[in-house]
Parts: C-alpha cells; sequence; structure tokens
C-alpha cells in the first residue's frame, strides 16, 4: 500500500524547473502565465522551484547555443531521477525562426532527452499545461510497467 | 510509566505528523483562495513527501543524512513529550535542538545559499527563543506547574491573565511556520535562490524527512499556543486554528522583513511585552 502512494505521489506533485534557454521570452512569459489565477497550474499540484535538486519536471524555453548547452546539461543532471523535460515553443522544439543563426545548435533534445514537445510560436499556456499532463501520463505508465 | 501514558505518547508520535501536513494542506488551499485561486487538493503536502521519497539522488553530504534524522527524532520527542503530558520546557529544549540540527545540516551543503540560510535559521533561534521560554513560564506560573498536563486542567482560560504573551506567540508562530515578514531562514512558499535558504542543499529522501520533522514542528508549537484556551479538546483546536489563520492571513498581506529588523525591534519588543506579563503575574 505504501508502494502505491509513492508512486501515485510522483504522477501528483509535479514540481517545475524553468530554464530560458536563449528564449525571446515570450515562451517565458506564456510559461509564468500558467502560474497566475487565470491558470493556476498549483491545482495539479505544481510548484515553480528555482533549485534542480528539488525539481521533477525541465521546462525549457528557446534555443541551445554552444554556450548554454553545458548550463543546460548541468541543470538536468542535478536533478532526481526519474525526471522528465518539456521543449517549449517552435525554438526549443528545433530552434525555430533562430536555426540558422550560425550560433545556434537547434532545439533541446541535441544535448538533453526530451519527452514531450510543445509546438507554438509561443506556446499557449493550455498547450504546456498539457505538455505537463502528457509527461506524467508517460511517466505513470513506466512505473507500472516496471511495478 | 503506565500503559495509558505509553498510549498518549504512542498517539503523539504517529498523530502530530500528520496533523502538522493537514496544517501545511490547509495553508496551502487558503493562500490559493487569498489569491483567488482554486489551489492544490488539501492532502497536497502528503504527496509531495511521497515524491520526495522515492527520488533518487545524491546527498550534498552524508552528515546532511544524519542531522536531517536527528532534527526528526528531535521533533517527534518533542511531540510525544507534550502528547504524554511531559514538562513543557523540555519539550521546548527539544524542539530547539532540533532546529540547531536542521541549520547544521544546512551549513554541511555546499551551496552558499544554503549557508546564509543555515546563519539566518540561527539568527531566527536567537529571536524567538527567548519569546517563546517568557511564554511558557507565563503559562507555567499562571497555571501553576510546568507539565503539559496541569498547564491543560489550569482553571479558566489563561488567555484572560496572558493577554501579553499573544503578540509574542503570533510571533513564534510566524517564525516557525517560516511565513512572511519573517520567513528569513527559508520560505515556505517560495522556491527561488536565497528564500529557498537552508532548504537548498536537502534533496530527496532528505527533503522528506525534514518536512515531515517540520510538520511535528508545526503541532509542537500550535499546541503550546491553544494552552491559552485549554478548557476542553474543541477549544484548544479552536485557539489552534486561530493562531494558524492569524499566521496565513499575515504571511498574504506583508512581505519579507530583514533578519535585522526581526532580531532587533521585533524580538525586543515582544520579549518586552512578555517579560512585563511574568512580572505582572508573579506581583499578583
Ligand atoms: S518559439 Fe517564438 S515565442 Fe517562443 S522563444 Fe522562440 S521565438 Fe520566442
Amino acid at each position: 500500500m505504501f508502494g502505491s502512494f509513492l508512486r501515485a505521489s510522483q504522477v501528483k506533485s509535479p514540481w517545475l524547473l524553468h530554464f530560458d534557454c536563449g528564449s525571446c521570452n515570450g515562451c517565458d512569459i506564456e510559461t509564468l502565465a500558467c502560474l497566475t489565477p487565470v491558470y493556476d497550474v498549483e491545482r495539479f499540484g505544481v510548484i515553480n522551484v528555482g533549485n534542480p535538486r528539488h525539481a521533477d519536471v525541465l521546462v525549457v524555453t528557446g534555443t541551445v547555443n554552444p554556450r548554454n548547452a553545458a548550463v543546460l546539461k548541468n541543470l538536468y543532471d542535478q536533478m532526481p531521477t526519474p525526471k522528465l523535460v518539456i521543449a517549449v515553443g517552435a525554438c526549443g522544439c528545433s530552434g525555430g525562426v533562430f536555426r540558422e543563426a550560425p550560433n545556434v545548435l537547434g532545439g533541446i533534445d541535441k544535448v538533453i532527452p526530451v519527452d514531450v514537445y510543445v509546438p507554438g510560436c509561443p506556446a499557449k499556456p493550455e498547450a504546456i499545461m498539457d505538455a505537463v499532463v502528457t509527461g506524467l501520463g508517460k511517466l505513470k505508465a513506466i512505473l507500472e510497467a516496471s511495478k | 510509566m503506565n500503559l495509558n501514558t505509553f498510549l498518549l505518547a504512542l498517539a503523539g508520535l504517529v498523530l502530530a505528523p500528520l496533523l502538522g501536513g493537514l496544517a501545511a494542506g490547509v495553508d496551502r488551499v487558503v493562500t490559493a483562495r487569498l489569491q483567488s485561486r482554486l489551489g492544490p487538493p488539501l492532502l497536497q503536502p502528503f504527496f509531495d513527501v511521497g515524491k520526495l521519497m522515492s527520488k533518487a539522488i545524491a546527498p550534498a553530504s552524508h552528515w546532511q543524512g544524519l542531522f536531517v534524522r536527528w532534527a526528526l527524532a528531535a521533533s517527534l520527542a518533542s511531540d510525544v513529550l507534550l502528547a504524554a503530558g511531559g514538562d513543557v520546557l523540555m519539550c521546548f529544549f527539544v524542539q530547539a535542538a532540533s532546529a540547531s540540527f536542521v541549520a547544521l545540516g544546512a551549513f554541511c551543503g555546499s551551496s552558499p545559499y544554503s549557508k546564509l540560510g543555515a546563519q539566518r535559521e540561527l539568527f531566527q533561534l536567537l529571536a524567538y527563543e527567548p519569546v517563546f521560554l517568557v511564554a511558557i513560564l507565563c503559562m507555567a506560573k499562571a497555571a501553576g506547574g510546568f507539565d503539559a498536563f496541569s498547564i491543560m486542567a489550569a482553571q479558566g482560560p489563561l488567555l484572560l491573565r496572558l493577554p501579553l504573551v499573544v503578540p509574542g506567540l503570533v510571533f513564534v508562530v510566524l517564525v516557525k511556520l517560516r511565513k512572511s515578514p519573517f520567513d528569513i531562514a527559508a520560505s515556505h512558499h517560495m522556491h527561488q535562490e536565497v528564500v529557498r535558504g537552508v532548504y537548498t542543499d536537502y534533496a530527496g529522501r532528505d527533503f522528506a524527512l525534514l518536512e515531515l520533522a517540520h510538520w511535528a514542528d508545526v503541532t509542537v508549537v500550535l499546541w503550546i499556543c491553544s494552552f491559552l484556551w485549554a478548557t476542553g479538546p474543541l477549544q484548544m483546536l479552536a485557539t489552534g486554528l486561530a493562531f494558524l489563520f492569524a499566521a496565513l492571513i499575515i504571511d498574504n498581506i506583508s512581505a519579507r522583513l530583514t533578519w535585522r529588523t526581526m532580531l532587533k525591534r521585533t524580538a525586543p519588543l515582544t520579549l518586552i511585552l512578555a517579560t512585563a506579563n511574568l512580572v505582572w503575574l508573579y506581583l499578583e
């Protein structure tokens, strides 16, 4: 019973770490909008944390370049397992409008494994919340399979 | 020790952290409603702790794991002492030890935010412990005994004889619950960098144990506050809840103060008020 409570709580308490990996701020504003009373993601137990050691879900906006790739990798490595990664916006998915720029490596999946991609320029808050729920669904399936 | 005392102690050991967790749930729902949000479910803090329990992460330092377990043991011991009708002063010292273990654990971390938080935790101890001590002395003097049962069996509500202790106790509750304006060492709701202070380097299972210790602490502090109107169990519950809601309201309408204001203004002021009440009790 205790084990099933622990498994259930992994899906019910996603703490997000938001990393702006060179976004134009459009997607950041939409991500933060999720926390406002209009969308109120805390309904689903979501908390926006500022510390990778406390985070379960890494939400990354913007493109990767050679400079911030190391930071992104470092944040990912510091998070406890199991962890989810969500790429937000066209930039996070593929590099978006910046993909031809000489310093841009592309989407964040060039550096770390991504679980859910959220399209849009900027991505809508509803889509970001849906991505968190989809990611938790994936996590739940993995936990069930490993039972 | 007879069977009754043993059962009471056991109930304290099991129920106190659960009540603290429920208080944390009420806190999150009420805070969300005050900010016109719906907020998480009432049992969300339990899911959070369950989640943290099942996370795998290397500790920032091995000492930290040891200190957090000592802190949990001390917090639970203070609950057991109160439940078994033990000495309230003893309970007070044991819960102070728990707070020091939390600070020591944070000193072991490698992050500067963690070390800064630990220093601020010590400042907090310096600020609220004297006030809390004098408040307990007042209760014992008014009730005629230091053990929890004789304070709870006092004639009539103690509040009528201890009005000047109330600001001090509100101050203690704000600090212990990590609420604004005295969330100096670490904030309960905010999660960014230095605001998270002592919690920064605790992660995974250690963080879950720290949260359990915090819940046990919250129960002890609210329980001691409820002695002010201990004419029956329901009255005590209502008094504890009144202190909890006062803390939540103050948290939501105030900004954070600096540790200097806490140590130089609030602590002396509340201490003087509580001491005046103690002197008055002796002169009576
Ligand atoms: S996807 Fe659009 S809005 Fe989002 S960071 Fe890129 S350019 Fe900005």
